[in-house]
C-alpha cells in the first residue's frame, strides 16, 4: 500500500514513463525542471549574508559605564563605514521594550555616538539595525547593564 | 515581509555572480581557448556562436539582476527600518556602483549581441569585448565587503576583484565545456574538437588557479591572520571548507588535464570521452559549492575583527568528540516554557531544555542515517534484495524531521506554518530539508526498482544530495553571538562538505564504468557513513 501511495505520490510529478524513454524531450524537461526548482531554493535557501557581516569592535559601554539617572553618550566603532542615514538603534529595556534613540556620526569613519536618556538601575541593551557601506544591512544586540556606583 | 525580502536578496545576489561569470567567463574562453580570428572551421561555427550567444545572454541577464538587486536593497531597506531609503539610499556607494554596472553590463550585452555575433571572427570585436568587461569588473570592487574596510581598503577591493575574475573565468569556461559536450551528442561534426578544446583550456585553468590563490592568500591573510582565527570562527571554518573543495575540483582539474595530455601525446583519447565529461559534471557540483561557500563567507565577521569571540580548540574538538548519542528528549511543554527567556533581548536566559531538544533531534537523526547507510551498503550484494527500499529511510527520516524540527511552529507548536515559514530563514531552511530529505526517500525508493538501465530518475538523488550539502554550507543561525554560531555553524558545514563528497561520488557511479564507477559508490556510501557519525555526536552549545 505504501508502495501504492508513494507510486502515485511521484507519478503526479514527474513519471518514471518519461525517464524511461530518455532522450526523448520529457525526462530532460523533468530535469531541468528540477534543476531550476533546485537552484532557486536553494538561492532562497542561503539568506544568511544578509545580517551578519558589520560588527562592533570597540564600545564605550565597556571603559565608561552608564551611570544612573545620567544621560549618556555611547560611542560604538564598527569594523565597517555605516550610512548612517540609513540605520537605527533602540535602546531595550526589561521586558523587551524598544525606543529609539538618537545617533550621530562619530568622529572618525565607522564610529557612531548614541545618545542614551537618564536610566534606572537595571538591565538594558541597545538593538541597532545598520546599513554597512559594503552594502550589508546589520542587525544586532549589544547588552549592558545600569547600577549604582560601589560605596552608595 | 523582512523574511521574504531576505531571500530575494540572496537569491539575486548569487544569480549576479552566476551571470558575470558566464559573460565574463565567456569572453576569455573566446579569446584564449576558441581564437576565431586564427582558425575558422565550419564545424567551429557553432561552437563560436554558443560562445557569443552565452555573453549577450549572461551580460543582458546581469544587467536586468543588478538593476533589480538595487531596487531589492532599498525595499530591503524600507521594510527594515519602515521607512523610505530615499534620497539617502541614493548617495550610498551601492547604489551608484550598482546602477554603473548595470549600465557596463547593457554596453557588453549589446555590443555581444549587435556586433559581435556578426563578427565572430574578428580579433578587434573580440578586443573590443575584453575592454568592456574591464569596467563591469572593476565597478564590482564597490560593492565587496573591502569597500566598506578602513585598512588596505583599495588593495582588498582590488584583490577581492581579482579573485571573483579567476572564479569567472574558470567557471565560464566549464559552461562552456558542459555547453559544447551537450553539442557534440548532437552534432558529430565537432567531436574531434572535444579533446583539443579540452587541451587548450589546461593552460586557462591554471591561469584561473594561480589567478584565485594569489589574490586569495592576500585575503584570508588581512583577514583571518591567525591560526585561531582560522579554526575557531565561522569565516575561518568556511574558509577551510572552502581549500577542501577547491582541493576537490583540482583533483577534477587534474584528472582532466592527465587525459587530454595523454590524448594529444599518445593518442589515447578514450578517457577524454568516457570519463572526462562526467568529471566536468561532478568538478561542475564541487564549483557551484564553493560559489554558495564564496556567498556564506561573505556573511561572517572577519575573525581579525572578533577576537574576543573566538571559540578556542578545545570548543571546536569537543564539538566533534564522540558520545553516547541522546535517546530521550525533553517534553514539549519542558521546551516551549523556556523559548520567551531563551528568545528575550534583555535579561535572556539560556535554555537546557532547547539545547537537549536540538540534541536529540541531531542525534536521532544521526542514527536514521547510520541505519540508512549501513542498509545500502548490504543492498550491493545482491542475495539482499530487502535492502533495495534503504531510500525509505529517509522518508522515515523527513516525518521525524517535520514533528522535531522547530517545536515553536505547527503542527507542535503556536506559531502557524506559513507564518513561520516565510518569516524566518532558518525555519525555511529546515522546512526544506525536511521535504528534501522526503523526496530523497521518495525518487531513490524509485530508481532503484526501474529495470531500464537509462533511465535518468537515479540522478535525481545525487542533485539532491549536493542541493542538501548547499543547504548545509549555507546553513545559518543568525539570531546567537557569533561564537555560539560558529560552534553550530562547524557540525553544519562539515557534514555539507561530506554531502558534495556524496553527490559526487553517487554521480560518478552512475555514469562511470566499473571499476571507478565502484570505487565512487563506496566513497559516497562512506561520506554518508561520516555524515551519520557526525550527527551521532552532535552537541549543541547552550544558548
Amino acid at each position: 500500500m505504501l508502495k501504492n501511495t508513494l507510486q502515485q505520490l511521484f507519478s503526479f510529478h514527474c513519471d518514471d514513463r518519461y525517464f524511461s524513454r530518455w532522450p526523448t524531450k520529457r525526462p530532460q524537461q523533468c530535469i531541468r525542471i528540477l534543476l531550476q526548482c533546485i537552484c532557486l531554493t536553494l538561492l532562497l535557501a542561503s539568506s544568511g549574508p544578509l545580517f551578519a557581516h558589520a560588527v562592533v569592535t570597540e564600545s564605550s559601554l565597556r571603559a565608561h559605564p552608564v551611570q544612573p539617572r545620567t544621560k549618556t553618550s555611547v560611542l560604538l566603532t564598527f569594523n565597517s563605514g555605516i550610512e548612517l542615514a540609513l540605520s537605527q538603534v533602540f535602546l531595550v529595556s526589561k521586558g523587551d521594550i524598544h525606543q529609539p534613540v538618537t545617533v550621530k556620526q562619530g568622529r572618525k569613519p565607522g564610529q557612531i555616538i548614541v545618545e542614551l536618556p537618564s536610566l534606572d538601575p537595571g538591565e538594558y541593551a541597545l538593538r541597532y539595525k545598520v546599513f554597512a557601506a559594503d552594502g550589508h544591512l546589520t542587525e544586532d544586540v549589544i547588552h549592558f547593564s545600569v547600577s549604582e556606583p560601589e560605596g552608595d | 515581509m523582512e523574511g521574504i525580502t531576505d531571500f530575494l536578496d540572496a537569491l539575486l545576489g548569487g544569480i549576479d555572480l552566476t551571470c558575470l561569470a558566464l559573460a565574463v567567463g565567456s569572453v576569455f574562453w573566446g579569446l584564449f581557448i576558441l581564437k576565431p580570428w586564427q582558425r575558422y572551421r565550419n564545424d567551429e561555427a557553432v561552437i563560436v556562436h554558443l560562445c557569443v550567444k552565452i555573453i549577450y545572454l549572461g551580460a543582458f541577464t546581469l544587467a536586468a539582476v543588478q538593476l533589480i538587486e538595487v531596487a531589492v536593497k532599498a525595499w530591503l531597506i524600507a521594510e527594515t527600518l519602515g521607512r523610505s531609503p530615499f534620497p539617502a539610499f541614493a548617495d550610498t556607494i551601492q547604489f551608484q556602483a550598482g546602477l554603473l554596472r548595470t549600465l557596463f553590463a547593457l554596453m557588453l550585452g549589446l555590443f555581444a549581441w549587435a556586433s559581435l555575433k556578426k563578427n565572430p571572427h574578428s580579433s578587434e570585436h573580440w578586443t573590443i569585448a575584453l575592454f568592456l568587461i574591464v569596467p563591469l569588473v572593476v565597478s564590482g570592487a564597490w560593492l565587496v565587503h573591502g569597500a566598506g574596510r578602513f585598512e588596505y581598503r583599495a588593495a582588498l577591493m582590488a584583490l577581492t576583484v581579482l579573485h571573483q575574475l579567476g572564479a569567472a573565468i574558470w567557471l565560464g569556461a566549464i559552461a562552456q565545456l558542459l555547453g559544447i559536450w551537450r553539442l557534440k551528442t548532437h552534432n558529430p561534426l565537432i567531436a574531434d574538437l572535444w579533446p583539443l578544446l579540452l587541451s587548450r583550456f589546461s593552460a586557462l585553468g591554471i591561469a584561473a588557479i594561480l589567478l584565485l590563490l594569489a589574490s586569495g592568500i592576500p585575503l584570508a591573510w588581512t583577514y583571518i591572520n591567525s591560526w585561531t582565527g582560522l579554526f575557531g570562527t565561522g569565516y575561518g571554518n568556511l574558509l577551510v571548507v572552502k581549500l577542501w573543495l577547491f582541493l576537490i575540483v583540482l583533483g577534477f582539474a587534474m584528472l582532466n588535464y592527465r587525459a587530454a595530455k595523454r590524448c594529444r601525446a599518445f593518442g589515447f583519447c578514450a578517457d577524454v570521452n568516457r570519463r572526462v565529461p562526467y568529471y566536468i559534471e561532478a568538478e561542475t557540483f564541487v564549483l557551484i559549492s564553493i560559489l554558495f561557500t564564496a556567498a556564506s563567507l561573505s556573511s561572517q565577521p572577519p575573525p581579525v575583527d572578533i577576537p574576543d569571540l573566538t571559540a578556542s580548540w578545545s570548543e571546536v574538538i569537543n564539538t566533534f568528540t564522540p558520545r553516547i548519542p541522546r535517546f530521550t528528549s525533553p517534553t514539549h511543554d519542558a521546551l516551549i516554557a523556556g523559548e520567551a527567556a531563551r528568545t528575550a533581548i534583555v535579561a535572556q536566559t539560556p535554555s537546557i531544555a532547547a539545547t537537549e531538544w536540538s540534541d536529540y533531534n541531531h542525534n536521532m537523526a544521526g542514527i536514521f542515517l547510520f541505519v540508512i547507510s549501513i542498509v545500502g551498503l548490504i543492498s550491493y550484494n545482491k542475495h539482499y534484495a530487502w535492502a533495495k527500499s534503504w531510500p525509505l529511510g529517509f522518508v522515515a527520516l523527513s516525518i521525524f524531521l517535520f514533528f522535531r524540527s522547530d517545536a515553536e511552529t505547527w503542527p507542535m507548536g503556536p506559531i502557524g506554518f506559513w507564518e513561520s515559514t516565510f518569516s524566518n530563514g532558518e525555519i525555511l531552511q529546515h522546512r526544506l530539508a525536511t521535504l528534501l530529505a522526503f523526496a530523497l526517500g521518495v525518487f531513490e525508493y524509485r530508481a532503484r526498482r526501474i529495470k531500464n538501465p537509462d533511465s535518468r530518475l537515479p540522478y535525481v538523488f545525487p542533485i539532491l544530495v549536493a542541493f542538501g550539502g548547499l543547504m548545509l554550507l549555507t546553513h545559518s543561525h543568525v539570531d546567537f553571538q557569533a561564537k555560539t554560531e560558529f560552534l553550530i555553524q562547524i557540525g553544519h558545514t562539515t557534514m555539507g562538505l561530506f554531502a558534495i563528497v556524496m553527490a559526487c561520488g553517487r554521480w560518478l557511479e552512475l555514469r562511470l564504468e566499473p571499476p571507478v564507477g565502484r570505487v565512487s559508490g563506496l566513497i559516497s556510501i562512506a561520506a554518508m557513513l561520516t555524515i551519520s557519525i557526525i550527527l551521532m555526536f552532535y552537541r549543541e552549545p547552550l544558548y
